[in-house]
């Protein structure tokens, strides 16, 4: 390993965690909507739509407009717009007798737009049960493209639906699974190059590296475990990512089992170097590989696309990718200081031989 | 004599260290699991604290969660060192 003489990276770490903290917390999100009523109708009716915003300016805009959508090419547009507050919005259906499609109920997205906000959509907001009616004609629907839907200006977080604000947990839980395996990475480095030469010094590093590495883990499980408990509901779930996580953890904490067992330092270095190669391949499969084969809540998994998307748009990546170097560059700063007090125990222990 | 009493009030003064890192974890963890429990408990209302203002408290714990485990890793650590210090200042 390249000595790094300084405090140029710790700095910087800080630094960069400092631009995640503030920048990841203050950065907002786009608008969204929370609630509308009613969310069933027939063909036909007239119906108010109720609708709550998030991060919404309706009465401030000029001009609020709104969809139901049915396919990418039948719109039906709100007849009238009756902003409450910035907050509300009631808007005015006229349901069709017909619907493009021959299904017996049909799910609409609700699509609103205007010059703050920009555009977005509710999806399913609106399920629309076919009543009988011989008129089979669709020139009620609108089947022009939308035309010119505003964008909303500056740097916005992605608005999800169940994840609200938690889209933010992406910089610091997702990024400490990273940080932990590129932590591991450069202990599984030390390992390697402890048992080609022999030299004590690695094990040090090795063995320190993993152990912050692992406690990055458990801090992962424990944010994973919080976040889960508001947007799914439940502080643990059957999720085989949550479970084979669990089990490359309880690998890891076997290692420092390992580790405390034994007083011969030579035995337990090599022991432990070898033990930590075989952990970190068991941690591959089960961490990227198992959890990809079935469904998971986790994006990447099931044959949900990987980060990316929604999920981590290029607004996330702009803070994302930061707070994984910050975390990594964190986490080597408190494993110098640990090897460090370890260099001088060692010093002392062979004085004393 | 003195320096018996002096030796005494250290690992006194250090036994009172030790006890108080153990309360102010136990007391932040204590802190957390009330705040949860009560977002479990009071489920039927229809917007609890961690709950509102779009779950914008969650990223906030999840950050204090963090932010504590650094916290307890740099105090074992300095523990461990103030430890080792003694051991060499004994030594001399």
């Amino acid at each position: 390993m390249i000595k790094i003489k300084g405090l140029w990276w710790k700095a910087l770490g800080a630094i960069i965690f400092l631009y995640v903290l503030i920048g990841g917390m203050t950065v907002p999100l786009n608008s969204g909507i929370t609630y509308t009523n009613p969310s069933n109708a027939k063909t036909g009716q007239r119906i108010v739509m109720e609708v709550t915003g998030y991060n919404t300016h309706f009465k401030s805009a000029l001009q609020n407009r709104a969809w139901l959508k049915a396919d990418s090419s039948h719109f039906i547009q709100a007849t009238s717009v009756q902003q409450n507050d910035e907050m509300h919005v009631l808007l005015h259906f006229d349901l069709p007798f017909t619907m493009p499609s021959k299904e017996k109920v049909q799910p609409l997205t609700l699509i609103i737009d205007n010059e703050i906000d920009g555009a977005f959509v509710q999806p399913n907001a609106l399920f629309v049960t076919v009543s009988d009616s011989l008129q089979n004609d669709l020139s009620q629907w609108q089947t022009l493209q939308l035309g010119s839907l505003n964008k909303k200006s500056g740097l916005t977080f992605p608005y999800r639906n169940i994840l609200n604000e938690t889209i933010r947990n992406t910089f610091f839980h997702v990024a400490l699974w990273f940080a932990m395996f590129i932590l591991l990475i450069i202990g599984l480095y030390h390992a390697i190059q402890y048992l080609r030469t022999g030299i004590y010094d690695h094990d040090i590093q090795s063995a320190t590296i993993n152990k912050v590495a692992i406690m990055y883990g458990v801090f992962g499980l424990i944010t994973g475990s919080i976040w889960a408990k508001f947007t799914w509901n439940t502080f643990w779930t059957t999720d085989v990512k949550l479970n084979m996580t669990a089990v490359a953890m309880l690998i890891y904490l076997a290692y420092l089992v390992l580790r405390g067992a034994s007083t011969d330092t030579d035995r337990r270095a090599k022991l432990s170097a070898s033990y930590s190669i075989f952990a970190f391949l068991a941690l591959i499969p089960l961490v990227f590989v198992i959890p990809r084969l079935t469904d998971s809540l986790h994006p990447g998994n099931g044959g949900n696309p990987a980060l990316g998307g929604e999920d981590l748009d290029n607004t996330l990546r702009l803070f994302f990718y930061p707070s994984i170097i910050a975390l990594v560059l964190l986490g080597m700063w408190m494993s110098q200081l640990k090897i460090r007090y370890e260099r001088l125990q060692e010093k002392i222990f062979q004085n004393q031989k | 004599m003195k320096d018996y009493k002096k030796k005494f009030s250290k690992t006194k003064n250090k036994l009172f260290m030790f006890k108080l890192s153990q309360i102010i974890s136990f007391v932040s963890l204590c802190c957390m699991m009330i705040l949860i429990n009560t977002q479990a408990a009071c489920q039927g209302s229809s917007i609890d604290f961690l709950r509102s203002t779009g779950k914008i408290y969650t990223v906030v714990i999840v950050i204090a969660v963090i932010f504590i485990g650094i916290v307890i890793y740099l105090y074992r650590l300095d523990h461990k060192l103030t430890k080792l210090e003694n051991q060499i200042k004994n030594e001399q």
